[in-house]
């Protein structure tokens, strides 16, 4: 087979747990949880690749991949499956000499995948990872980590100081210099916070990527041996200030606010947007909803194959749910292909793809202004019995 | 048992008026997200049937654009799959008159095909039907050729392109064309099924005579010569005839009812369509929807009821909607009016504008239009 030389191919971490999600991400991995009605986490930076011209992605996944292998399929969706170019499904496997098996980290992830990259023989490697919403031009970061003549670029976004601490930061001088990585730092000098996201010269992470694998005490991690390896060695490391929107979606609360920023007059992510930047995703054959006279529906998304007889503010209603007479669906995320039947109440909450909400149960409740608000989750396939209530903040 | 599929594209055009100026009629848009070949193609993809070929006569490019190679109906195929057959595309005749003359100039596709059976199929009639059963009851039966019928739907109004009458056993007493059939018939749903080389001898032999309509000339006129037998399948589901512009807007509307939606949609058979992947519909701050199919993409912020919304309509503030069928990508401004409207794609209802149509007679507003 040839292989065209690639400028820049992508490299998307997707085999983490993803374990803040909990029931969500117990037999699916992360990147395949659904977002926004009708999306999945992975389809944002599949999209923005495709958007940004990069078309060779290689996702590597480990922890329960079916429904994501599933999910990705040929690539279809994104456009990834054109003879030139590829959405490259890389698990971890076995070799002759025993040096592979799971993958031991993020770096070792992609070590053990050089094969697939040489053969596109690239002058940079973009590194992902699955777990984040938001649109981005990786295009234009890549033409600034040419522009400045940097050997690797980190996309870097403004945190609060006071949550500075949960991210690695990236100490830097005025022109974006990196001169000091932290991860996650007690006392941050700075608020400029990684957002794992990465432009590598091949050539150097390459070098960087053998040398680690031969360490026995490294971790084999990007954030803490590859960057700071990188430093220490004095390699020119650039900070890619990034403005727009951008959410870890790695907790339970932060995946639930990440869904409601969709929502509103002017929403805080608009994924409708730009069609330049738009999101793409692997669709059903589903048929129109329908909103019955009963229903109301108010500042809410509703996918297709909706059937809505109850009451849904402020929430979404992913692909193929039904909403039954007098229920009420208030502040919350349903996944896909959930039935909430008549009379049952839901709010600040997240109910998993499949569930059943029988009749008169109750799953969270209402919070006073300013209270803190805790999310009550159901995991996949769930079906909750009639009367059944679900407290505030409760997991199952 | 293989079957070989064809699908008319062209039929009826004349009686939906604008609706089909720039479109064939199996390109017409229906229930927010379809097109009506979508089920046709569908209900044959469903049963297996997935060597098609589709007859166009013209106005195409909507429909080859909507269909591609057919992968949303998994019919892009190594072998078989979809085959265009349009004037000229054959080199044996130029235009067409009638399905028999149309199946004339494909005689090489239905010559080459390998498949015992053929089943013919109009896209006016939206169903989710089994076609394989129909093929194996068609097998069964012994019969030259079996119509697909559908009771109660001949009224003595509704001119039928084949109304056909049984007696009480279901056999064949008598077949009508172009006839205002009382309730005593059944409809025919546009489909057949025969074997594929005594097709090709008709259609021959038809043509050879200047005879070039199916329903008169091939099986009018040989059923009543006693050359062949005829049988029929009577269909039990949800059938709806989107034959004139009336019937299609009612028929939108009839989508408002479980029974109808659910029987076309929820019957274990997927209705496929080529997917647009838009994002989920945006219902507003202060938007209210009653009793309405709507499709992904919208942005609601008004006021609707008894309405179908296809996709990426945006309802503005104040607008208000009702027993309105909404194509994709119309835009209803800011305290707009409609009641009994069709607005076709991309219309634009400036902010304030008033539309009121009737039940029996809704306004119908062209492709693109400003109003």
């Amino acid at each position: 087979m040839y292989f065209p030389k690639k400028r820049c191919i992508a490299m998307l971490l997707a085999g983490g747990q993803g374990s803040r999600l909990k029931v969500l991400t117990e037999n699916t991995a992360k990147p395949a949880v659904p977002f926004g009605g009708k999306y999945r986490i992975i389809d944002f930076p599949l999209s923005n690749c495709v958007n940004s011209g990069i078309d060779t992605v290689g996702i590597l996944t480990q922890y329960q991949p079916l429904e994501l292998n599933e999910y990705i399929g040929n690539g279809q969706p994104w456009g990834l499956n054109k003879s030139h170019c590829c959405a490259q499904v890389l698990p971890p496997y076995e070799r002759h000499d025993k040096k592979s098996g799971w993958y031991k980290g993020t770096a070792n992830a992609i070590y053990q995948n050089l094969q697939f990259i040489e053969r596109f023989d690239p002058e940079y490697v973009l590194i992902l990872s699955g777990d984040h919403i938001y649109k981005m031009d990786y295009a234009a970061m890549i033409a600034f980590h040419e522009r400045t003549g940097a050997d690797c670029t980190i996309a870097v976004r403004t945190v609060p100081l006071e949550e500075a601490s949960r991210f690695g930061i990236m100490n830097t001088l005025e022109d974006g210099t990196i001169y000091e990585f932290e991860e996650k730092p007690k006392h941050p000098k700075s608020t400029n916070a990684s957002m794992g996201i990465y432009v590598f010269n091949w050539k150097i992470l390459r070098e960087f990527l053998i040398a680690d694998e031969e360490d026995p005490n490294s971790s084999n991690d990007f954030g803490k041996n590859i960057i700071p390896g990188l430093l220490n060695a004095g390699h020119k490391l650039m900070a890619y200030a990034f403005e727009g929107y951008w959410k870890d979606v790695g907790t339970i609360d932060s995946l639930w606010e990440a869904n409601m920023d969709l929502l509103g007059t002017s929403p805080a992510f608009d994924i409708r947007g730009d069609e330049s930047q738009k999101i793409s995703a692997r669709n059903n054959a589903l048929p129109s909803s329908y909103i019955a006279r009963e229903a109301e529906t108010v500042n809410c998304f509703i996918a297709e194959g909706g059937e809505i007889y109850g009451t849904v503010r402020h929430s979404i209603i992913s692909t193929g749910c039904t909403v039954g007479i007098g229920a009420v669906v208030e502040d919350s995320v349903i996944m896909p292909n959930v039935t909430i039947a008549p009379g049952a109440i839901i709010r600040n909450a997240i109910i998993g793809e499949n569930c059943v909400v029988s009749t008169g149960a109750v799953v969270g409740g209402a919070f006073a202004p300013g209270a803190k608000r805790q999310i009550s989750v159901l995991g996949k396939n769930e079906t909750l019995p009639e009367n059944a209530v679900v407290t505030p903040g409760e997991v199952r | 048992m293989k079957a070989l599929g064809i699908i008319f594209a062209n039929i009826y055009e004349s009686s939906l008026g604008g609706l089909t100026n720039k479109r064939t009629l199996a390109s017409l848009p229906y229930g927010g997200r379809y097109r009506q070949i979508d089920f046709t193609l569908s209900n044959l993809s469903n049963s297996g049937i997935r060597h098609i070929g589709i007859i166009a006569k013209y106005n195409y490019q909507s429909l080859m654009h909507h269909i591609g190679s057919g992968q949303e109906w998994n019919l892009e195929m190594e072998e078989g799959g979809l085959e265009y057959l349009t004037p000229f595309a054959t080199g044996h005749v130029g235009s067409y008159r009638g399905k028999l003359e149309a199946l004339n100039s494909a005689m090489d596709f239905l010559q080459f095909a390998q498949e015992e059976y053929v089943v013919l199929a109009d896209s006016s009639v939206v169903c989710n039907i089994d076609l394989g059963k129909v093929l194996q009851a068609h097998v069964e039966s012994g019969k030259d050729v079996t119509v697909v019928v559908k009771d109660g739907v001949a009224n003595g109004v509704k001119q039928l392109d084949l109304g056909i009458r049984l007696d009480p056993d279901n056999r064949v007493v008598d077949l009508a064309v172009d006839y205002c059939a009382g309730p005593e018939y059944v409809a025919s749903m546009g489909m057949f099924v025969m074997r594929r080389d005594m097709l090709i001898h008709y259609v021959k032999e038809s043509v050879a005579r200047s005879r070039y309509r199916f329903e008169r000339d091939f099986l009018l006129k040989q059923f009543g010569d006693r050359n062949i037998t005829v049988g029929v399948y009577p269909f039990a589901g949800v059938a709806l005839f989107n034959e004139s512009t009336l019937e299609y807007y009612q028929n939108n509307l009839a989508l408002m009812d479980a029974g109808v939606r659910h029987g076309l949609f929820r019957d274990g058979r997927t209705i496929y369509t080529r997917v647009r992947d838009r994002v989920p519909t945006t219902y507003g701050v202060d938007a209210q929807i009653d009793d309405c199919i709507v499709a992904d993409g919208c942005r609601l912020e008004g006021k609707a009821e008894h309405s179908v919304f296809f996709r990426q309509v945006k309802l503005e503030e104040g607008a208000r909607v009702k027993d309105c069928v909404i194509m994709n990508d119309c835009v209803v401004g800011q305290g707009a009016e409609l009641y009994c409207v069709i607005l076709d794609k991309d219309v634009v209802v400036r902010p304030g504008v008033r539309l009121i149509g009737t039940p029996e007679n809704p306004i119908m507003v062209k492709r693109g239009d400003v109003v």
